[in-house]
């Protein structure tokens, strides 16, 4: 297994930093391109100039820019409401952590998940959620729409690069106290996709995971068994949420 | 196996096959050159002798050496299933025909099929990417799309062969590609 | 840590690429930096000017019109399926549906794997009913292998994936009513699907994900367990099945929006490459275990049903009527079983010869078909997995302009999508 470690692999098969091409491939009726670029650009906007319509408004498709139709554009252009570390600050921190003490025993016994399920998971977390398995013993039958009004957000299924945006920002739309559970080998590790070219290896990469329920996918008892375990961790620290860490939480070395 | 419909076709379509008839169990497949890929899945469609009206399925495959575009077609008139391969496409600038005149269906299978190996169908209104987001810049199902781990010498690799990972041998060390042989 | 940091592997060491340490550094495509850039602002439109034809067109808004998103997470338990939305007040004029948000990879990961750990990778595909994602892969291995599958193994995969079918279908059921509002139905099929997995779990060993089928038979033999179980079952089966059925068909509001919803005639479903229960509520009589007859259903007697109108009423109704000819097929198989081995004998390590393959059969949901091709080596050179989910989200743009956007669940409900068949 010795193996060359400086060596660039050969013209023409595309595999190596001596490929580089200035053209996006994915604009078709363009010539091919090879298989894997790597460039030392940052990654700049794709412009195609724009030859088929006109558009009534001027500054549409002008490349991510935010509208100038949102009440909420300086908001959003601020940055502000993207941290994950909004915190009450000064003495009025004392308000949430004193009364957490007590609210706490009072959230853990209703608990309400978002209706977060990507792909297998979401069916047992379903299962477990109606007659048979009955998760509304615990208090958390309503499963949210919405995630401004949930509690815990369940990510059952697994996490692809495309689907991660959305749902850092569901995670980030959710108000505090929150708690995240990771259920199912794909959240947990990357699962069986773990050499995959386009899933996330586990969603502890993303966000912050209070509970992991292992399984593929693991038995609706097992996701109620991860969900008593979150109440017992709720009780456990309440009055202290705001020390949790915040962001992915994989140590370096892992 | 269909061997009346292995006459049949070597009539009709002869000197638009590039290779032989092939069966195999339930199978039979024809090659043709990209270019003949309109004229003959017309035929197949519209003539009553053949009248393949389902569309089974549409796929891209990279050889190694060659892409090609293969349509398993399914008709009333013979239990076995067609399937039509478009052989002979570039690896670097790969075009083909769309058939989306004949079945709209095929147009997502098209644009699958591009975004998994960055071939070109010709007359496909919605050539974009379908699987991977819009700014990806590789076509990953290509042979000489490694995966990070086999481009890796995992030192997590185990020591029985099962466990080891399944670096493509002969391939990331040399630069070289998985190929197929041409008749396969 | 900066994006061009390539991350750690799990054994605390770097991946050492010998295709020099920087090959994936800076990767604009590499997964593992992805992540690190910023989330940026959602919106309907993408932020680049349209490339294509299609998308140009839709694109474009004329006056009144407006579009909405309905995200990649939605109260509809499809999964992860976001569609654009092209609104006329309340009408949809158009839609674009955006798929890729589950897409893992599996045909690059098959390529890359055993024989046999490809046939683990199928089982996630279409989840709720992965006994017939197993059984394309299966057969066409078996077609490369030149291996006949003992009768008691074909039978036992055939009784076990009817009974998967009726589970898939009682789900069918319970999200079609979900969708139009009704929670009652989604609980009662969750009820019926939970007795059955039960019992495919003391046959196959997992309540989902059953990793069942075996290159050459199944996994193993029918138990006592499972014979007791499917014995019970099978004896309230019939008006189990008659009860849920009057729960819904008779409900004056259920038939009403669903009567004349989503219209397709055969003609279009035939171009839209449609097939399954969809194809066949339009009127085409195409069902692939009659049309290509595979494994043990040529021994059986079973009726394909089919309805003319095309709409979501007719695609509900005849999946009901599917379930009832599943209780059929499963009882003769139950009387018909053969005595024998349950898996061919074959060495452990499996070189087939060059050559294809394709094998397609009747999925709940359509034609699911697997495309392999062996290059001689002990991994498969191409797995290519044809999806039936796929392309009936195609025809959701023909079937819904004019419709309000309430019914675009119901419409999309009633074509029973998987996404994560749809997006592999």
């Amino acid at each position: 297994m010795a193996v060359n470690e400086d060596r660039v692999s050969p013209d023409g098969l595309g595999a190596g930093p001596s490929d580089a091409t200035e053209v996006p491939s994915d604009v078709p009726a363009q010539p091919g391109l090879p298989a894997t670029r790597s460039s030392d650009e940052v990654m700049a906007p794709i412009v195609v100039p724009n030859t088929l319509w006109r558009s009534v408004d001027p500054m549409a498709y002008e490349g991510n820019q935010p509208t100038s139709i949102t009440h909420l554009a300086e908001f959003e252009a601020s940055g502000l409401g993207r941290r994950d570390n909004a915190r009450w600050s000064g003495p009025l921190e004392v308000i949430p952590t004193k009364a957490d003490y007590v609210l706490d025993l009072i959230r853990m016994n209703s608990l309400w998940p978002l209706l977060s399920g990507l792909a297998c998971c979401a069916i047992e977390m379903m299962s477990a959620a109606t007659s048979r398995n009955d998760m509304d013993r615990w208090g958390m039958f309503p499963f949210r729409a919405s995630p401004r009004q949930a509690d815990v957000l369940i990510v059952a299924g697994t996490l692809t690069t495309k689907m991660a945006g959305p749902l850092v920002r569901l995670w980030e739309q959710m108000p505090e106290p929150k708690w995240c559970v990771a259920m199912g080998d794909c959240t947990c590790s990357g699962g069986r996709y773990k050499r995959s070219y386009s899933t996330v290896e586990g969603i502890d990469r993303v966000m912050p995971v209070d509970v992991y329920v292992p399984g593929c996918p693991p038995r609706p008892e097992g996701l109620i068994f991860g969900m008593m375990k979150l109440q017992q961790l709720v009780k456990d620290r309440r009055g202290h949420w705001p020390e949790r860490p915040i962001g992915p939480t994989v140590p370096a070395q892992v | 196996m269909d061997r009346s419909f292995k006459a049949r076709l070597e009539r009709r379509f002869g000197e638009q096959l590039t290779g032989p008839v092939r069966q195999r169990h339930d199978e039979t497949e024809i090659r043709i050159g990209p270019g003949d890929v309109v004229p003959v899945i017309t035929a197949l469609h519209d003539e009553p002798e053949f009248a393949f009206e389902f569309l089974a399925d549409l796929a891209g495959v990279d050889t190694g050496e060659v892409m090609q575009v293969v349509y398993h077609l399914w008709s009333p008139t013979t239990p076995d299933w067609l399937r039509v391969i478009a052989d002979g496409l570039s690896r670097e600038d790969p075009r083909v025909p769309s058939v989306t005149f004949m079945w709209k269906g095929a147009e997502w299978m098209e644009r699958e099929a591009y975004d998994m190996f960055g071939i070109t169908f010709e007359g496909n209104r919605d050539l974009r990417r379908i699987y991977m987001p819009p700014d990806y810049q590789s076509f990953p199902l290509r042979k000489d799309f490694y995966l990070a781990d086999d481009a890796a010498r995992s030192p997590g690799a185990g020591v029985r062969p099962m466990e080891q990972t399944h670096v493509p041998r002969d391939t990331v060390a040399t630069g070289k590609v998985r190929r197929l042989s041409p008749g396969t | 840590m900066t994006a061009t940091t390539p991350r750690p592997d799990i054994t605390g060491r770097h991946h050492t690429s010998s295709l020099g340490d920087d090959a994936f550094a800076g990767e604009p495509d590499d997964p593992r930096v992805q992540l690190d850039r910023d989330v940026g602002v959602f919106e309907p439109v993408p932020p680049y000017p349209p490339r294509t034809e299609r998308e140009a067109e839709f694109y474009t808004l004329r006056d009144g019109e407006m579009f909405l998103n309905m995200g990649p997470q939605h109260p509809s338990t499809h999964g992860v399926l976001r569609v654009v939305l092209k609104l006329d007040g309340e009408k949809v004029v158009d839609l674009d549906p955006v798929l890729g948000y589950l897409h893992r990879g599996v045909e690059k990961l098959c390529e890359n794997a055993d024989y046999h750990h490809s046939i683990a990778y199928l089982d996630p595909l279409e989840y709720v009913s992965s006994l017939f994602c197993e059984w394309p892969g299966v057969m066409a291995f078996e077609k490369l292998l030149d291996v006949e599958v003992p009768r008691r193994a074909e039978y036992i995969r055939v009784l076990s994936a009817e009974l998967n079918r009726i589970a898939s279908h009682s789900l069918f059921l319970g999200w079609m009513a979900l969708d139009l509002g009704g929670l009652t139905p989604i609980l009662w099929s969750f009820i019926e699907r939970d007795t059955i997995v039960e019992m495919l779990a003391s046959l196959t060993g997992q309540r989902m994900l059953f990793n069942y089928f075996r290159i050459g038979g199944v996994n193993g033999d029918l138990n006592h367990e499972f014979m007791s179980r499917l014995g019970d079952w099978m004896s309230r089966a019939t008006e189990q099945v008659e009860a849920g059925n009057t729960l819904l068909n008779e409900n004056e509001i259920f038939v009403r929006r669903m009567r004349g919803l989503g219209k397709i005639d055969s003609k279009a479903a035939l171009r839209m490459t449609m097939s399954g229960p969809n194809l066949r509520a339009t009127g085409v009589p195409f069902d692939m275990r009659r049309a290509h007859p595979y494994s043990a259903y040529p021994e059986l007697d079973f009726d394909i049903p089919t309805r003319q109108e095309g709409d979501c009423l007719a695609r509900y109704l005849l999946r009901m009527d599917e379930i009832k000819q599943s209780l059929r097929i499963i009882d003769q198989c139950l009387h018909q079983m053969p005595d024998g081995p349950v898996m061919a004998k074959l060495p452990r390590l499996l070189r087939p010869r060059p050559g294809r393959a394709y094998a397609g059969i009747e999925a709940p949901r359509g034609q699911y078909a697997v495309y392999a091709i062996s290059d001689g080596t002990d991994q498969p050179f191409r797995m290519r997995i044809h999806d039936p989910s796929f392309l009936h989200l195609q025809s959701v743009g023909l079937m819904m302009p004019g419709h309000l956007v309430a019914d675009t669940m119901a419409i999309m409900a009633s074509l029973d999508p998987i996404m994560g068949g749809v997006d592999k």
